[in-house]
């Protein structure tokens, strides 16, 4: 099973270029606004200071140069910038947003909880190389700029961050458009149509869909197939050292509870959360209580029911895109665990997060024909 | 103002004294902060008990009342009326249930004693949180929205209507009458059956306390017993919708036939002069029985049984109206010979026998058999079946009729969500008890009347139309008043984050979606207190009252501890 390659509906173009990935990017942005077919663009941007990236809402297309829509890191998770625009309703502007699949799955995710209104946004991907541990980066950010921009030419994942070493959806088209790389022709980029909307901007550009798209879905699901097994094994060995409580409380042990992974996290939407609230929080003597019966107790308290309660509420929404692991200060795998816990939960409504927008989320649809290992479990 | 929890443990006879050292309980829970006076009592739910813990409320000035005895399924509600009665808020109030979970499920006193012990002083815990809630009062609407427009519905709309109760009898076909308008005659009177059903149509036409709506169907039906909200699309040019409230509702869709086509071994829709039930009723209520080519049979087959293997029940009423049409075609051919294919013939009753013995005779046979099959023979039809003792025999006809099974109508399951009731055998509406409740639902106000139920004859189906008048007439008084549920979900403001799983999960429509805050309402006259919508909320934004958060907590914990 390979849902990761892109759509075999998918209409594409094959467009002829010399610029790099990033350039041919915002050249075709650049054209877009030229042509009043976007009046802004959301995308990653070098910081001034020139050692991070964050998203940035673009107005004045004489910024769009200093995009970096293949960012070496994920400062931060672009289905929150999206859904930060237009939480309160759609964008009053034609907004494109340019991220990468997984950030684009997390906006269909929130897209379907109601916490973004993508009627005026396109959503645009690419192949992605994956991007650095935030931790590693930031040690040089100059040199690292470089050698990620190296890796990336090569094909190369072993210094991106774990959870994009074993990422089998790196070329998923979830949202409106996709430029891909991946099986191109030297000097040759895919650009690929997942929707009505994609299809209308390509159509005003004057871009036909009349590309052969086979030669990118061929190496896409070479590499989709290739890290898909990779992940198996990586993930079997994770479950044989995270598995049982003792273990996840062994992993967990360095946890300092800051809640920066539920911060960073897409799909962790609450308003507040319900571990920062007070319904979490006890008098002393239920403590006393507990030390009593313990002998003692651990504080900050309810780590693993942070942890828990965290996958409970978003694994079936949680699109592996790493941002918690990145933020974790303890270096905790958190993401890896997660997606580990979010391949077998979503599998078992055959859902895959963030894949299409009109796939209800499976907890608020009811199947009889579902979960009858849980029933026969209670026989 | 002091907290005064006053705790009493039930002996109930025998039940719990015999298998809980209540003076262990007593001991172990009189020293908890708040409790003032815990004490036990031979059978607390009888009248000298309720009296008792009135006169102890009052003695004691308790604000807290917690009782330890059975579950609080049986007396729950007896206890509440009991602080009611005494001055203080029913909500301040915990059953601690030791008999089912204690004293019935073990041999071991010591472990049912700690058990009880443990529930009880859990019980205590939990009703320091209660919170006083009040009770609210809503006018009982008397109206009712009967859905189906053939027999049943008509009779129960006949019925019920009168100038304090108005009849919403809604029609998904053009016209009211349902399956009866086809019938000539009815078994076993023989009695007319079109004309009668027209009466009855003219006089709810007639009846200024029934409106009628044809061509429409119930899209949405909200709230509960005494007190629904009905949406009504009406399929006419300008695709209107009524909307209205009622107090209860009336499941009368009827059935319709299998398709005899499912099953091509009858040849249906293949060869000439094979026809179901329903056409030869209206072929003989044109008058004449024919062939296609228009001549007279001189030998019928009747077909019972058809689609039985597939539904996988008996449609009861097959046998009856064959015989039935055994007697239109003597009636209009005498020489005719009719030869009925049945698998077991359903003729029970103190008349059926009856009509039975008065139909067979001269050329009227009765065939025990299975596996037939129709083929083509010249301008005839040749029944091939296996009889009794399984060997093949075959019978040559001018015109074969099929009794197709009864299947419940298009929309039944439709109509489930919409009713907010389950599907049972067959497909069919699922009466609360098959013995003991049949004409209602699970759902509180919602019946069922006729063959929505299940296949049924005219007279089961008016016996049915009767009941659900009764069950009506006696619950939906005009004047009475209905007390909404008090144990309602509210959704705070400032945690909702407006994703609507809430909304996704609630089975009553209760929660709607402010788009103006973004965040989701609950409305109070109509949500049950499920807990659906609190479970499923990610920012605990939802919470039940009487079931919060830190009640529950303060209960588990002290339970655990």
């Amino acid at each position: 099973m390979s849902k990761s390659e892109g759509n075999s509906k998918n209409k594409c173009a094959i467009i002829s270029s010399k610029l790099d990935t990033n350039e041919v990017i915002i050249d075709f942005l650049k054209k877009a606004m030229d042509k009043g077919i976007f009046d802004a663009v959301l995308m990653p941007l070098k910081v001034p200071a020139g050692d991070s990236f964050a998203y940035v809402l673009i107005k004045d297309k004489t910024l769009l140069k200093d995009g970096v829509p293949l960012s070496p890191i994920m400062s931060v998770q672009g289905a929150k910038a999206v859904s930060s625009v237009t939480r309160l309703g759609k964008a009053k502007m034609k907004i494109a947003a340019v991220m990468r699949p997984c950030e684009i799955r997390g906006t269909n995710e929130l897209s379907k909880l109601g916490q973004t209104n993508l009627e005026n946004i396109t959503l645009i991907s690419m192949d992605c190389p994956g991007v650095l541990p935030m931790s590693d980066f930031l040690i040089d950010p100059e040199k690292n700029i470089r050698i990620f921009n190296e890796a990336m030419q090569k094909g190369d994942d072993t210094i991106m961050r774990p959870v994009c070493q074993i990422c089998d959806k790196s070329s998923m088209v979830a949202g409106d458009l996709h430029i891909g790389i991946r099986g191109a022709k030297k000097d040759t980029f895919f650009m690929i149509s997942n929707s009505q909307k994609g299809n209308d901007v390509l159509d005003k550009l004057g871009i036909d869909l009349k590309g052969d798209i086979n030669s990118w879905q061929a190496k896409v699901k070479n590499i989709a197939d290739e890290k898909h097994k990779k992940r198996e094994k990586h993930l079997k060995e994770l479950k044989s050292k995270t598995g049982g409580l003792d273990n996840l409380a062994d992993t967990f042990s360095q946890c300092i509870n800051c809640h920066n992974c539920m911060r960073v996290c897409p799909v962790c939407y609450c308003r507040l959360c319900y571990f920062d609230s007070d319904k979490v929080k006890h008098p002393s003597e239920d403590y006393l209580k507990m030390a009593e019966r313990k002998g003692s107790i651990r504080f900050l308290p309810d780590t693993i029911l942070f942890q828990m309660g965290r996958m409970l509420h978003m694994s079936l929404s949680c699109v592996s895109c790493g941002a918690c692991e990145d933020a974790c200060p303890m270096s905790i795998p958190v993401a890896q665990i997660f997606s580990m816990i979010a391949d077998e939960t979503q599998g078992l409504f055959d859902y895959v997060s963030g894949r299409n927008i009109e796939e209800p989320i499976p907890l608020i649809t009811y199947k009889e024909d579902e979960l009858h290992d849980v029933e026969d479990a209670n026989d | 103002m002091e907290m005064k929890i006053g705790v009493y443990i039930c002996e109930c006879g025998p039940n719990i004294a015999d298998k809980v050292d209540i003076a262990k309980v007593i001991n172990a829970v009189s020293s908890i902060d708040g409790v003032v006076v815990a004490e036990r009592y031979k059978l607390l739910c009888s009248a000298e008990g309720k009296r008792f813990l009135k006169e102890e409320i009052k003695k004691h000035a308790l604000t807290h009342l917690v009782v330890a005895a059975c579950s609080p399924k049986q007396h729950e509600q007896t206890f509440m009326e009991v602080c009611e009665k005494a001055g203080i808020n029913p909500y301040l109030f915990q059953l601690a249930n030791i008999r089912e979970q204690c004293a019935w499920i073990t041999e071991d006193k010591d472990e049912a004693t700690e058990k009880a012990i443990r529930l009880t002083r859990a019980a205590i815990k939990r009703v320091c949180h209660h919170s006083p809630l009040e009770k609210k009062e809503l006018e009982c609407n008397t109206d009712v929205l009967v859905i189906g427009g053939g027999i049943a519905g008509i009779e129960t709309s006949l019925q019920l209507a009168s100038p304090d109760r108005k009849i919403y009898l809604v029609e998904k076909s053009s016209s009211l009458g349902g399956l009866l308008t086809n019938f000539d005659k009815t078994f076993p009177s023989m009695q007319s059956g079109s004309k009668s059903i027209q009466e009855k149509i003219q006089t709810v036409n007639n009846n200024a306390n029934i409106e009628v709506f044809t061509n429409s169907e119930v899209e949405e039906i909200l709230g509960f017993f005494g007190n629904f909200e009905v949406k009504v699309k009406k399929r006419d040019e300008e695709q209107s919708t009524a909307e209205f409230n009622v107090g209860a509702v009336v499941l009368a869709t009827g059935s319709t036939l299998f398709d005899p086509m499912q099953t091509p071994q009858y040849g249906y829709g293949d060869l000439d002069n094979i026809i179901t039930s329903l056409e030869f009723e209206n072929m003989n209520s044109s008058g004449k029985i024919t062939l296609k080519n228009g001549k007279t049979p001189n030998s019928v087959a009747i077909i019972h049984c058809v689609g039985r293997d597939k539904t996988g029940y008996c449609s009861e009423i097959c046998c009856m109206y064959s015989l039935k049409f055994v007697r239109y075609l003597k009636d209009k051919i005498s020489n005719v010979k009719v030869s009925n294919f049945y698998s077991d013939l359903c003729i029970p009753g103190k008349t059926y026998q009856k009509f039975y013995d008065q139909t067979k005779g001269k050329h009227v046979d009765f065939i025990r058999s299975t596996d037939i099959k129709i083929t083509k023979n010249g301008d005839k039809l040749n029944i091939e079946y296996k009889d009794e003792n399984g060997s093949k025999n075959n019978l040559v006809v001018d015109m074969a009729i099929l009794t197709p099974a009864m299947e419940p109508t298009s929309d039944t399951s439709r109509l489930t969500e919409v009713a907010g009731v389950s599907l049972g055998d067959g497909g069919f509406f699922a009466e609360e008890h098959q013995k003991l409740s049949p004409v209602s639902t699970t759902t509180e106000g919602v019946y069922i009347a006729g063959c929505a139920q299940g296949p049924k004859n005219i007279s089961d189906t008016l016996d049915q139309a009767n009941a659900v008048t009764g069950k009506i007439l006696s619950s939906l008084i005009p004047g009475r008043k209905i007390e909404p549920e008090v144990k309602i979900s509210q959704i705070s403001e400032s945690f909702c984050i407006g994703c609507k799983t809430c909304i996704n999960v609630c089975s009553y429509g209760a929660i709607t979606f402010d788009e103006a805050r973004k965040i989701s309402v609950v409305n109070e006259a109509i949500c049950r207190g499920c807990g659906n919508c609190v479970a499923a909320c990610p920012s605990g934004a939802a919470t039940l009252k009487h079931f919060t958060f830190n009640q529950i907590y303060k209960e588990l914990m002290e339970a655990v501890q």
